[in-house]
């Protein structure tokens, strides 16, 4: 906290509302592209160019009965999707949106961000872990085989990818000398670390994939063989958190990927803020994309890609980046 | 304000602590004990070790307690459990040891000059300063851990595997135990191709 506790609540409440919203659109703006990747206009029909498609969404949600399985161990099965939503928009408060900036007008000056910690990315990294309960808890507590076989391959593949994802950014760590994403992001004020960092760029953003179990990695709630997999037995609204909880989780690990990789807030004319949404949205874009190109991988593969080929390769880049920041 | 969330992490502790042992769900029992190791983390973000307190979730919460859930959520009990078999023997052990951690922790608290806070610098329990320390006055200890660790692994790859039978080629059972056994083989193998395909014919006239 580096402004007291009521600014800080304040912006709080600023950036989660800004996300939310960012993800509202952001749901529109996926169904758009992937409509048009596959030839079709995607929405149209709520207000000028489907415009207002995520309110008509939030509402169609809101109305629809929530239901409890019998079986289903009630308390449980009403927290799991809280937890996912929570540890998904905690995880974004860390990301910072530039340095410090004065109000226009007065002279004021604001913090860009809620908190910088010495240990920031070791943070974000610890509620991304507690969010994959929300998944398990969900999976578990609807007493339904393809929700814990669903909750399961959540959990299994957090553990695979985790090891490569973390040992990729370490990478970026040794080289900025610290946990930090203010200091990161300034220490790419020359450079912006996906051109040192190449080979643990791209370990990173396959992981971050498969972390966000986005397509090709979606196999949580493959549909021909888990039905929706950890949610199968949710709906209305608790559905719509998992699912909001899983898109800003991918937004979290863009903004990551911009902040580690793309030189964070930084940019020539326009304010950070901007930039960084900018950056994020680019992210997001090649998310989508890939999501319209590639089918999805088998159980074995996605194994096969974490522990022989990323986890190497991470290994090897951290060994390089090691020699080179000690002997350079 | 760090008063405040002392109460509400020890709070949280021993609520959380209980909830382990009088949870009847083991499942739940799991997620309570998640619950203390997060309080924890949050009593050592206020003794200034925020990179503890960090590995503290990441290892624990992030690791060790989703391996604990998975075995409970595929081959544990899905409901409650019931009470045990109590031997006395085992009741008046537990109530021993529980004694001696309450006069442990009253001789330590005793002892120690708990009324002042001690003062540290900024640097202290930051990862730079925990790295420093690793690798250079705790530099044997880190690498023994790392090797023990290591061993581990390869331990648990070996017993995970260890067990299942290894199939042998032809060639290494011809020279086992001659021309006749990879005969034997060669037929065992015919029949079940012969099975399979019988029963997927089976399923399409159907």
């Amino acid at each position: 906290m580096v402004d007291g506790v009521i600014l800080t609540i304040i912006k709080s409440l600023v950036l989660a509302s800004v996300l939310m919203g960012f993800f509202a659109y952001m749901t529109w703006v996926e169904r758009k592209l992937i409509g048009r990747f596959q030839a079709r206009y995607g929405p149209n029909r709520v207000g000028p160019y489907g415009l207002m498609q995520p309110i008509a969404d939030l509402g169609k949600m809101l109305q629809k009965e929530n239901m409890i399985p019998e079986m289903a161990h009630r308390k449980l099965y009403i927290a799991a999707p809280f937890i996912a939503m929570t540890c998904a928009i905690g995880a974004f408060g860390l990301m910072p949106f530039g340095d410090v900036a004065t109000i226009p007008g007065t002279d004021w000056t604001i913090h860009l961000y809620i908190a910088d910690t010495s240990v920031s990315l070791l943070v974000v990294a610890a509620i991304g872990s507690l969010g994959f309960y929300g998944l398990m808890i969900g999976g578990w507590a609807s007493s339904s085989k393809y929700a814990l076989l669903g909750g399961m391959r959540a959990i299994a593949q957090l553990v695979s990818y985790e090891v490569a994802f973390t040992l990729a950014v370490i990478g970026v760590i040794i080289q900025a000398g610290s946990l930090s994403f203010i200091s990161i992001a300034n220490a790419q004020e020359h450079l912006w670390y996906i051109i040192p960092q190449f080979l643990g760029f791209l370990v990173f953003f396959v992981a971050a994939v498969a972390e966000s179990n986005r397509p090709p990695f979606d196999l949580t709630e493959a549909d021909g063989e888990v039905v929706a997999g950890y949610h199968t037995e949710y709906g209305g609204m608790r559905y719509a958190m998992f699912a909001a909880a899983e898109f800003i989780n991918a937004i979290t690990l863009s903004a990551l990927g911009a902040v580690l990789f793309l030189g964070g807030p930084s940019g020539p004319f326009l304010p950070g803020p901007i930039w960084m949404l900018l950056k994020i949205g680019a992210f997001l874009f090649v998310l989508i994309w890939i999501r319209a190109t590639l089918p999805r991988v088998r159980f074995d593969q996605l194994m096969k890609i974490g522990w022989k080929v990323l986890l190497p390769v991470a290994t090897l880049n951290l060994l390089l980046t090691a020699v080179a920041v000690v002997y350079l | 304000m760090d008063i405040v969330v002392f109460f509400i992490a020890s709070v949280c502790a021993i609520a959380s602590a209980i909830a382990v042992v009088a949870q009847k769900n083991p499942f739940v029992s799991a997620l309570a004990l998640l619950g203390n190791l997060a309080s924890l983390a949050a009593l050592m973000l206020l003794l200034e070790a925020q990179f503890v307190a960090a590995a503290q979730i990441i290892v624990y919460a992030g690791a060790v307690m989703v391996m604990f859930l998975f075995v409970i959520a595929y081959v544990g009990p899905r409901g409650e459990i019931g009470p045990g078999v109590r031997k006395p023997w085992l009741v008046a052990l537990s109530v021993f040891a529980a004694l001696l951690i309450a006069v442990e922790i009253v001789v330590v608290v005793m002892g120690a000059s708990l009324g002042s806070v001690a003062s540290v610098d900024a640097n202290y329990g930051s990862p730079a300063a925990i790295g420093e320390a690793l690798v250079t006055d705790y530099l044997l200890a880190f690498e023994v851990v790392s090797v023990i660790l290591f061993m581990a692994a390869v331990a648990g790859v070996v017993f995970g595997t260890g067990g299942r039978p290894v199939r042998l080629s032809n060639d290494q059972v011809l020279a086992k135990e001659g021309e006749s056994a990879v005969e034997r083989r060669r037929e065992a193998s015919r029949a079940a191709l012969e099975a399979a395909r019988d029963s997927t014919t089976g399923e399409s006239a159907r």
